[in-house]
């Protein structure tokens, strides 16, 4: 008898020990997540290693099934999918610009209610409503879309100080060409280069957000002296030397290896930009290693005739991950897909995304010891920046702000003078309020 | 008494059985897209689910209209004429005659020289965009080169309107002549050599045997080559978006960069770039029956 009951017992036991796990183990969830993502940069390995894996070790039954593209195919397959109305479950956002159409058209959720009590651990800015009015995607940081990198070991050779107006930039234009340099480098062959990391900035310097405001409320126009003036003054930098038309005919990678090898003392760019710069953690290589780091420097545009904004420089709330509006409140998959955003922006991420490339934290509980002297170079460039104003694809529609990306170039090229462009912005102004 | 017609005949059957396949996939490939792309272009259509969409309305050809309205439209169309004109008058002849002088033994090594003229056309286009982007820049090996020889020589290539194509015309003309040369190559070793010593012996000269023999029997593959050189330039693409993206000012752009960016860059304009598509495919019939036309009036018989 003995017998027979400790064998029941230990068939209980097995057949319990098959079907309990089971039973209280959590339902996997599978999402889908579209990553904007370039293999080739100096982070990538710790990115895949300390956020994508990391994450499927720490929540096993969530199955995210990834899709990493990187510039206009990340940029062409979300509007496929928009189009096709199959967003993915996560999708990487910008706050307006490329992304705005996810916005407007509501195709992610706000995020704000999902956020909770949480948001105590944001930057308030960083929570502001972004194109659609909402809080599409939590941001990862704050972006600087100009900044001017300077090489400070080259200026000393050539016995030049940093410029504090245009005026003294101006003044070292022969300079530089006598010793066979350019002035600025940009890496502008795509065209949204010059309007968002040069002319966003001039225009906030020259122009002021109240009136873009008033222009995108239809009561100023394009036309008016102040933008066809900031239009002038950027036409002005090709006569005077500061850009050259070569900055069209430079790809946005190729520029990266010309400025860290000295071929101008200065470089227009984006804040993101400095991350190209930094030490390959797979290699160990730097376009500019750790030791010659600190011959460079990140600052903003000097002072700019006229300016009736000091010390400003555009800038936007970050990128970060959106959610699909598909996915229904309260489901498993909408707690799935919460659940990666909340890692993605979660501290230990922020925390590897300032070592590898410098990202500003949006978040106010991130530290770190390990970061190179450009990334904290990129920290205290903040400091410098006393008005941040509108980017101005963030603030406009793609066909506004297309005819002045073009229009950029072909300022800079001789095709278009400053009115034409300002004509044919405001033209495509009024069409698309006309619709509105 | 009536005759009963039988059309459900055994051949029928087989003759359906064979075809249907193809039309099916045909159809699902090729003439649906192009039909559904019509439909779209004339339509207001902005995204989101197209099948039960209460916004979506007819516009009649409103898109049509922008599109021949728009300058950039122009430029691109221009800039899609020259890449034609360098494959079918350049790609096809120089291809041609690449393969007669190996063909014909003119040159010592060549199998070398066939290998070297194809290598092109195995790279990734992407890759020789890339390359040749490097060497046109301006702080490129072509413009060292040129420096060395005229100093002070500034790279300008990319900034005159006229002229910003023509570093990618000369990509082009690189990159596929390689593909024409082996498409001759192969016809060229079909014709008969008995035909070309029997005219050899009877006193004709080279030029002779190749205006009088070889390009007549070749007539319908140089039509072939033909049309692929203009479906070719029509579609061209990927070279030219890895090279300049259609820039600077879009002056390097083509027809389906223009249709691209329109479609996928900054706000979407389906309907418009489905317009561009379409204008696309009658542009490359119109093309090909130019080119059947006049193979039918002047061509020789192979």
């Amino acid at each position: 008898m003995l017998k027979k009951s400790t064998l029941m017992l230990l068939v209980l036991l097995l057949v319990a020990s098959v079907f309990v796990p089971a039973t209280f183990a959590e339902e996997p969830v599978k999402i889908t997540v579209l990553n904007y993502f370039d293999l080739t940069s100096p982070g990538a390995e710790r990115e895949l290693n300390e956020v994508w894996y990391e994450f499927s070790i720490r929540n096993p039954h969530i199955i995210v099934e990834r899709e990493d593209l990187f510039l206009e195919p990340f940029h062409q397959k979300t509007e496929a999918y928009a189009a096709a109305d199959r967003l993915p479950d996560v999708i990487y956002m910008w706050p307006g610009g490329r992304s705005t159409s996810l916005h407007t058209l509501g195709l992610v959720k706000d995020l704000r209610p999902l956020l909770g009590d949480d948001a105590q651990y944001y930057q308030e800015a960083v929570l502001a409503p972004q194109a659609g009015g909402y809080l599409a995607e939590l941001p990862q940081t704050m972006t600087s879309s100009h900044a001017l990198y300077v090489n400070l070991s080259l200026l000393d050779s050539l016995g030049l100080s940093m410029p504090t107006t245009y005026e003294e930039l101006v003044a070292m234009v022969p300079v530089l060409q006598a010793n066979g340099l350019d002035t600025i480098l940009m890496g502008a062959q795509d065209d949204w280069v010059i309007q968002s990391c040069l002319f966003s900035m001039i225009v906030g310097r020259l122009v002021g957000d109240d009136k873009l405001n008033e222009i995108l409320a239809g009561e100023a126009k394009f036309t008016d002296p102040e933008f066809v003036g900031a239009l002038e003054f950027y036409a002005q930098m090709y006569e005077d030397g500061v850009l050259h038309r070569k900055i069209m005919q430079t790809s946005y990678a190729e520029v990266n290896g010309l400025f860290a090898t000295g071929r101008a003392p200065f470089l227009v760019d984006g804040d993101w930009k400095v991350s190209n710069f930094l030490t390959d953690q797979t290699t160990g290589e730097a376009l500019i290693p750790v030791d010659k780091q600190d011959e460079f420097a990140m600052t903003i545009f000097p002072a700019v005739p006229g300016e009736i904004n000091h010390a400003s420089s555009s800038g936007v709330v970050g990128v970060g991950f959106g959610m699909s509006s598909k996915l229904e409140a309260g489901s498993a998959k909408e707690a799935a897909a919460w659940e990666l955003i909340k890692w993605l922006q979660g501290p230990e991420v922020q925390k590897m995304r300032l070592e590898t490339a410098g990202t500003i934290p949006s978040r106010v509980d991130v530290v770190s010891d390990q970061l190179e002297p450009l990334v904290i170079e990129r920290i205290r460039y903040y400091e410098d920046i006393l008005v941040t104003t509108e980017v101005l694809d963030n603030i406009f529609e793609g066909e506004v702000y297309t005819p002045i990306n073009i229009g950029l170039q072909e300022i800079g090229l001789g095709f278009a003078t400053p009115m034409e462009v300002a004509e044919r912005t405001q033209e495509a102004f009024d069409d698309w309020f006309a619709r509105q | 008494m009536k005759r009963v017609v039988h059309w459900w005949t055994e051949e029928r059957r087989a003759y359906l059985l064979l075809v249907l396949p193809a039309v099916a996939v045909y159809w699902a490939v090729m003439a649906f897209p192009t039909v559904f792309s019509f439909i779209l272009s004339l339509t207001n259509y902005n995204g989101g689910p197209i099948f039960n969409n209460p916004n979506i309305q007819l516009v009649g050809f409103t898109h049509y209209v922008r599109m021949l309205n728009d300058p950039y439209f122009w430029i691109s169309l221009k800039n899609n004429g020259l890449i034609m004109a360098v494959s079918v008058f350049g790609q096809i002849p120089l291809g041609f005659l690449f393969a007669y002088v190996i063909h014909r033994k003119l040159v010592k090594f060549g199998d070398f020289f066939q290998t070297i003229i194809y290598l092109p056309c195995v790279i990734s286009t992407i890759i020789v965009g890339r390359l040749w982007q490097s060497f046109f820049s301006p702080y490129g090996p072509f413009t060292e080169f040129m420096q060395k020889l005229q100093p002070g020589w500034e790279n300008e290539l990319f900034f005159d309107p006229h002229l910003a194509i023509l570093p990618v015309l000369f990509v082009i003309l690189w990159m596929y002549t390689g593909t024409y040369m082996i498409i001759f190559l192969a016809n060229l070793q079909k014709i008969d050599p008995a035909l070309i010593e029997a005219a050899r012996i009877d006193g004709a000269t080279e030029w002779q045997v190749l205006v009088r023999i070889m390009l007549p029997a070749l007539s319908g593959v140089i039509v072939t080559a033909c049309i692929l050189a203009i479906s070719g330039s029509l579609k061209s693409f990927d070279l030219l978006y890895a090279m300049t993206g259609g820039n600077p000012a879009r002056r390097t752009s083509v027809l389906a960069l223009y249709m691209y960016d329109n479609a996928f860059r900054h706000s979407p304009k389906y309907p418009l770039a489905n317009a561009i598509s379409v204008f696309m495919v009658l542009l490359s019939f119109v093309l090909i029956l130019m080119v059947r036309f006049t193979e039918a009036k002047f061509g020789g018989r192979e």
